[in-house]
This record gives C-alpha cells, structure tokens and sequence, in this order.
C-alpha cells in the first residue's frame, strides 16, 4: 500500500466518512481494454470490413447445403428390398413410436383416418400404396393440404420406420375408420 | 410526528444555532412492512411458476392462474412491489439522515404509500384476469401506468423538495444514485408506455414492431438498471458504511463509476435483440456498450467490498454483514456475466434459454433481495428500538437463502447452455440433431424442478425472517416515536471556501440533476430516434397486409393469455434457426405489431412462420389438450378458450384504432369489422365442423379468433416472384 492510501476526504455524512483513494489500476485498464475493444468493434463492423449478420447466415447456410450435397440424398432402394427390411420388427416398433408422436394427431391412433386420410385402405390419393411412394411423401409431406414435411425432423431411418409401419397397417380394418378418399388400388 | 418541545430547549437550541430534527420513521416502516407482504407474494408466485413448468397440471386448467398470466404477476410483484417499496423505504430512511432534515411533506409522504398499494393492488387484480399489454415488465394497462406516473412525480417532488431543504450543503454518492433513479425511471416509465386506449383496460402501444421492440428494451433493459441497479448502489453506499462503521473505499471512484455507469448502461438495451431483425448497427452498439458497462458496474462493487477492509471478521460474526457482502458479490457475478452474454456469440448460445432466467435471478435474488433483507436487519431493530430477537434464525435464513440461490443459478445455467447446445447441434448430413423442440425441452424439466427446490428453500427463508420481525416488533417497547436528532441549523452555508471540479458539483443539485438527465438523454435519443422512422427500413409501399378483424381479436387472446412468456416471433439471423422455423424474421413482417411479440424465451417454439403449417384441426386440439397433437408437451391446456365467446363489437373500436395509427384498412372493413370478423370465424368453424368438430356456436368461441391469428403467423407477406421461396435450406 502506497502513502496516498486511506487519506480522509474530510466528508462527513451522518457519520460515514470517505477516503480518497486512487482508482484501482487493474479497474481502470479493465475499463480502458473495453472502450478500446469498444472501438475496434464498431469501426470493424461500421466500415464494411466485419460481414453483416445477413452475409455471416449467407455463409452459414451455404456450408449446410455443401454438407447435404456430399451427403446426398439416401439411395433409392428397391421395393423388393425396402419390403424386406420392413419386416424387421425393430424398425417396425421405431416407427410406431413416431407414428403416435408425429402422425396419430391427423391420421388417428389407429391409422384410421382424422383430419387427414385412413390410411388402412386400398384408397390412395398421393402415389399407390408402396413403401416408395410413403417414404416420398413422409418426407416431403403435402404441405398445401396441411402435411407438414418431416425430412430434417426425422432421419433416413426413421422415415423408412414410419413408412413400414404404415405398411405393416394395410387391411388392418381399424374401428371407426374415415371414409375412403382417392383412388381405389387394386 | 412532531413532539413538541419544551420552550426553554428551544431557546437554548436557537442560541447554539442547532435545530432540533424529528426524521419519520413511521413511513420508513410502512415501506419496510409492505416490502415484507410483497415479498411474500412475489415469492410465492415465483415458486408457483416454477413448479408449473416442472409439472404442467399445476397449471389447474383454470383460466387465471395459468403460468402465461402468473408469470406477469411474478415479474411485476417482483420488482415494483417488493423491490420498489424496498427502495422507498432505503430512500426515506437514509435521504432524511443525509440531508439533516425531515421528508419535504409528510402529505406527500402518505400519499406515495398508499398510491403505490394501489397500484400493486390493480395490478394484483388486473394481471391474472388477462388484462395485459404483453410488454414485459409493463404489462399494466394505461390506467395504471397514469397512476404508476402520477404517484412517481409525486415521490419525486418529495423527494426533491427534501433535498432542497438540507442541512448539509453536499449530497452524498448515495443521494447522486437516488436521483438519477427518480429521473430516469419517470423517462423510461412514459416513453415506453405511450398508448393509444380502446376501451378502459384495453390499449395499443403507439410504437409498432421494430420500433417497439427497441423502446420496450431500452426500456426493459434500464428497468433493471433504473430500478434495480442504480437505486441499490445507492442503498449500498448507505447502509453498508453504516452498518461496519468503516469510511468508503474511494470517494474518486464513486464519482467515475457512476457517471460512467449511467451514460452507458441506457445504451445497452439492444443486446436483449442481438442477431434479430433490428438493424445490425444497433445490435452493435447494444453489444459492445454492454461489454464497456462491466468496469463501472464493478466500480460499485469494488467500492462496496473495499470498504469493508480491516473488519472482515464481522462477516463471520454479523449476519447483516453476511447478507450485504453476499449481495455485492452476487452484484459482481451478475454485472461481469451480463457484458458475457451481449456478446453476439455467447448470446447465440443464451438468447431465449434458461440462463438468462438464471442471470437474471442472480441478480435479483442475491443481489437486490439480500441487500434488502441486509437492510431490513439492519432497519428493524433500529426503527423499533430493540435488538433483534434471534441472532441464529438470522444465521439460518441466510445459509438456506444462499442454498436456493445457488441450486437455482447452476440448475437454470445447465438448463440453458444445455438446451441452447441442443438446439444448434447439427449431425454430419446437414441436419438438426434435435429437429425436434419438445425433445430439448424434455431434457431440461429435471433440471427445471431442482430450480423450484431452490425457489422453495429461498421462500423458506424468506419465511423465516418473517417470524424472526414478527417477534422482534412484538418485545418492542410499547411507546415509539420517531428519531430525534440536533443539528446545526446553518450548516449549508457554514461552507465559504471556493470549490471547484465535482465537489462544487455537490453542492449544487439542480445542475447536477439535470446533467444526470443528459447523461441518459442522450444515449437514448441516438439509439431510438432513427427507428422512429421506419419508412427507411421498409423499402415497399405496403410489404405486408395488415391483420384481419379476426386476426386481431386472436391477437389479443394472445397477448391476454401471455403465451410471449413462453413463445418468440423472430426467427434470427442464425442457421440453426432457420433450419429450425424457417427464413429469418424481416422488419415489415412486424410493423404491423402492437405491441411487438418478438418475446425473450422459447419455452415452447418460435411461432412466428407457424401460420399454416398445421392445419386448423391441429390448433383446436392443441389448445384444448397440448398432448393429443405432441405427446409430452408442458404446455397448460386452454380449454376456456373453446367456451369464452368473442366480443365482436370491440373489433370494430380496435380496427379504427389501429387505423388511426396509420395501418391501412379500407372503409368498409373498418365500418363492419365486426361482420368481417364474424364471416371469417364461421369460415374455420366450418372447416372444423367438417373435420367432425360439432361443438354448437363454435363461430363465436375465441378459440377460432386465435387459429385465426395462428394460421396468419408469417403468411402476412405480400408475394410477389419468388420472394416468398423456401431458404436454401428450406422451411420447416
């Protein structure tokens, strides 16, 4: 502690005196890096030199879509082959798990039909009925009737999950079944 | 009261020229004691809240006791009920000593007590029956924010007055803090708060969308500055020289750090809406005035702390000295986390999670509730003229108080940076790795009930001072009066020697009042003035298309409901947040939006590209039973919203008010907006019907009013080419 310290100002408020102390030289350069970072900052952003947030999402975005192209898309498999898989009764359980959390609030519990189609009957009003074609339309949903697209919610996995679920539901006869919408596949 | 005084005393005290001074004490303790009952309330909701996003049947399926409208209740109690008859009863209290004198009008005095009950009192009642303004922290409607203006000037003009008449000719640091308090609350208070009426608890904010946005947190900001910042320092200056008997650390200091602290913390409110759709200039500046305001803040801090130098012993034996270097510390913790969290970076992490909660909780609960029950310890015994009853009941309150803070600011800290992860991780594909929210919000319920654990061990504290007062004022002696003090009469002027620089400064309290103002003018009008035009924002004529009738009136059920205490309406300038809910949120998006919904926590998801998604089946279940459309959902259900009917007449008062402030309706919808709203209702009552909905007289129930308001959310741009695409990323 140097001589300057704890020298009384002679204040003296309802009894509470003040001394005189310097400001602490680590407070002061604290405050000083801040205003100088303070600066910087803005000058960096201000000038043209700092991208702006909207450049910074540009950049962002395309480095995803960089991404998801290498990945490319899953392989379109065969039906054969996806009929195989389907048949796997642990993806058949992932799917019904997704089914209840996702779809049952427009298809029913059952599958029978809500706000959007039954789903057990041999009426198809998008594709026919293969696993294929419920693989497509899970993933890019019907979004002008309402069907939201699940590609990015669910993975390649869950979505075949979901659609094998689904075919594994065909001629199920749930009760109460909504009435048949589209076209009758044979 | 005033006792009169013997004549002979007086004439003697004239001759020595001393004058005898009787400070009231008995609104100091009418503060104090209201400050206890609000606290009680204010914890108690708090706690309430917390379990019921713990465990969302707590919400009862009861209209006004739902988190969207207790949450309010708690912000508000919180602050200007506990926290604000706190100040009132530190500013009464230490103001008279300071200055040597009694309060300016004791009328004045009263009627500031009993105006602010009421007021607290409205706003008890108005708040759980829906009466909002949706704007955080002034959720109050128009007649109560008269009532908050009238009562504050007249808090002010006593306050001032009592400074003018003093008997010391310099105001202490303390008194410094007080004034700009009075000041900058009062500018903050009626800016933000400029609404247009509908009827006599219903308003539109004058400001619109961006605009709005900006004022509500330059508002909101500055409420925690103005409100629980500056007035506590001020406390602090107070009463923590008082209570250890030691001088202040640095007199130099106390000038630089709050001249400093008050110029820029009115700066700093844009970092409440870092990456949003507000102008990247402002984000900036929000941001790195943030960053400058952690030195001044510290200031206070350092100054508090070091002025306990040579007595640390008393913070083992003193359990009023445990309380004060535990709230200064808390300060210091807050105000170096708060610089952290304006970084654009950091904020991407924090921004609408449970970390905020948990900083803000910090602050209020170490800081401003520990530096009160410092000061009512302190108070207590000294107004009644005891000793309080238990040293250890004080000692307890203070280890299980200290025990809640604590597992409430890890737990909520873990919840956010957990959750704000969640949301951005990303697997190797390009995609979200939490697509789904409800997933990242299922994480975080465990730690959801530790923090109401910690909520509840610091109301049991609470509970415990409570009893420990209780006893206290009843050993009390029978026969109180108020403080009697000798002082010299000629004090003010017994000081002739020239001074110079800050010191003549103190002397001097009209300039010195006015500089105050300047200092947070000034930032204020340079960081609001250019939103005022929002014309050059919005390039386009007429980007958007304003609400329908209808669209308006679910409007309001959501601002009523509170459902911006949970739910955002921007999509940020962030990838994961347009993976997430779509393109970034745009300025005109919004500038139809009285008040702004932009919100400051996801709870649940942002809503602001919702419209459509779903169809209208989807909303009627979701509202009625949040968990027969996504399975573990905390949402309350709402199922009132499908038997309270709308009240079509008042659409048509609304629509021309919102017309009269500038959005653009033709004359006929204006003239029948009520048959307009009426025509669209039956049109998605309709659509529910067919869908096998057969509730009778479905078309007036305010549940179709709020799909209708659900299914506008982000649909309101006017298309035009492909401007309307999907991102690059596409939409979800």
């Amino acid at each position: 502690m140097s001589n300057e310290m704890d020298r009384d100002t002679g204040h003296d408020y309802d009894g509470i005196k003040e001394f005189d102390n310097p400001l602490p030289g680590w407070w002061l350069l604290t405050f000083y890096a801040t205003i100088i970072f303070a600066f910087l900052y803005v000058i960096h952003y201000e000038s043209g030199s700092g991208n702006t947030l909207k450049k910074d999402l540009e950049i962002a975005l395309a480095q995803i879509e960089a991404v998801k192209a290498t990945a490319g898309p899953a392989p379109l498999e065969s039906e054969d082959k996806l009929l195989e898989k389907a048949k796997d009764p642990q993806l058949l359980a992932v799917g019904a798990e997704h089914f209840q959390s996702k779809c049952a609030s427009c298809h029913g519990n059952e599958l029978q039909g809500l706000i959007g189609p039954n789903l057990t009957d041999n009426f198809w009003i998008h594709g026919k009925g293969t696993i294929t074609d419920m693989v497509a339309t899970v993933r890019t949903g019907i979004p002008e009737k309402g069907m939201p697209p699940w590609e990015g919610i669910l993975k390649n996995e869950e979505v075949l999950a979901v659609a094998s679920f689904i075919h594994s539901k065909l001629g199920s006869n749930p009760p109460n079944p909504k009435e048949p919408q589209g076209t009758k596949v044979e | 009261m005033m006792n009169p005084m013997k004549g002979a005393n007086v004439e003697s005290l004239k001759n020595n020229n001393l004058v005898k001074v009787v400070y009231d004490d008995k609104i100091v303790k009418a503060f104090l004691l209201a400050t206890m009952v609000f606290a009680g309330i204010a914890f108690l909701v708090g706690v309430l809240v917390a379990f019921q996003l713990s465990y969302w049947p707590l919400n009862l399926n009861m209209e006004w006791f739902t988190f969207g409208r207790m949450r309010p209740l708690h912000t508000n109690a919180a602050i200007f009920a506990f926290a604000g008859n706190a100040i009132f009863a530190g500013i009464y209290y230490s103001t008279q000593r300071l200055c040597k004198t009694r309060m300016f009008n004791d009328t004045l005095s009263w009627l500031h007590f009993w105006g602010w009950q009421a007021i607290i009192l409205s706003a008890a009642i108005t708040l759980p029956l829906g009466y909002s303004q949706g704007k955080e922290y002034a959720e109050l409607e128009w007649p109560i924010d008269i009532a908050i203006a009238v009562f504050w000037v007249i808090f002010a003009v006593n306050f001032f007055g009592t400074l003018l008449r003093r008997r010391e000719k310099h105001i202490y640091v303390a008194l410094w803090f007080y004034i700009s308090t009075i000041i900058t609350v009062a500018m903050l208070h009626i800016v933000n708060s400029i609404e247009y009426p509908v009827s006599f608890l219903k308003s539109y904010p004058v400001w619109a969308g961006v605009q709005d946005a900006m004022i509500q947190w330059w508002y909101g900001h500055n409420a925690v500055a103005f409100f629980l910042t500056t007035p506590f320092l001020g406390l602090m200056y107070y009463f923590i020289p008082k209570a250890v008997n030691r001088p202040v650390y640095s007199y130099r200091l106390s000038i630089v750090h709050f001249w400093a602290l008050i110029f820029i913390y009115i700066w700093a409110g844009p970092h409440h809406l870092l990456y949003t759709a507000l102008p990247d200039w402002a984000q900036t500046f929000g941001m790195v005035f943030s960053v400058m305001l952690w030195a001044p803040s510290w200031g206070g801090m350092i100054n508090g702390l070091l002025t306990l130098r040579g007595v640390w012993h008393l913070l083992r034996t003193d359990p009023i000295i445990k309380f004060f270097v535990t709230a200064v510390t808390f300060y210091g913790m807050s105000t170096f986390e708060g610089p952290l969290l304006s970084i654009k970076s950091v904020s991407h992490i924090a921004h609408y999670t449970d970390w905020i909660i948990g900083h803000v909780h910090g602050g209020t609960l170490g800081w401003n509730g520990f530096m009160v029950f410092g000061m009512t310890y302190f108070l207590i015994p000294k107004l009644w003229r005891t000793e309080m009853y238990s040293k250890s009941l004080m000692v307890s309150h203070f280890w299980i108080g200290f025990t809640g803070i604590i597992l409430y600011y890890v737990s909520m800290a873990a919840a956010g940076i957990t959750q704000g992860l969640m949301w951005r991780a990303m697997d190797g594909n390009g995609n979200l790795l939490y697509p789904d929210f409800v997933e990242t919000v299922l994480k975080i319920v465990p730690l959801y009930w530790v923090r109401a654990i910690g909520g509840t061990l610091y109301l049991v504290g609470f509970f415990i001072m409570c009893y420990n007062v209780y006893k206290t004022i009843q050993m009390a002696p029978a026969h109180q009066a108020d403080t009697e003090v000798l002082v010299a009469a000629t004090e003010k002027e017994s000081h002739s020697e020239p001074e110079t620089g800050h010191r003549r400064l103190e002397g001097l309290v009209p300039t010195f009042s006015v500089l105050a103002f300047l200092a947070v003018f000034v930032g204020s009008v340079l960081e609001i003035y250019p939103s005022l035009n929002l014309k050059q924002y919005i390039k386009d004529e007429a980007p958007v298309a304003p609400y329908t009738p209808l669209e308006i009136a679910g409007r309001d059920i959501y601002i009523k409901e509170g459902c911006y205490t949970c739910h955002s309406q921007m999509i940020r300038q962030l990838a994961d947040d347009v993976l997430r809910f779509g393109k970034p949120s745009t300025i005109s998006e919004s500038m139809y939006d009285r008040p702004f919904q932009w919100g400051s926590k996801r709870t649940g998801p942002d809503l602001a590209r919702v419209g459509k998604k779903y169809p209208n089946l989807w909303h009627y279940k979701h509202m009625l039973d949040p968990r027969s459309v996504t399975p573990k959902s905390i949402m309350p259900n709402y199922p009132w919203l499908a038997d309270n009917t709308i009240d079509f007449i008042s659409i048509r008062k609304k629509v021309s008010v919102m017309n009269a402030m500038g959005v653009p309706y033709d004359e006929k919808t204006i003239a029948q907006a009520d048959v307009v709203a009426e025509n669209e209702a039956k049109v998605i009552a309709k659509d529910l019907a067919d869908q096998g909905i057969t509730q009778p007289g479905l078309e007036r129930k305010e549940i179709v009013a709020l799909i209708a308001y659900m299914q506008a959310l982000g649909q309101k741009e006017k298309k035009k080419g492909d401007d309307n695409g999907k991102t690059v990323a596409g939409s979800l």
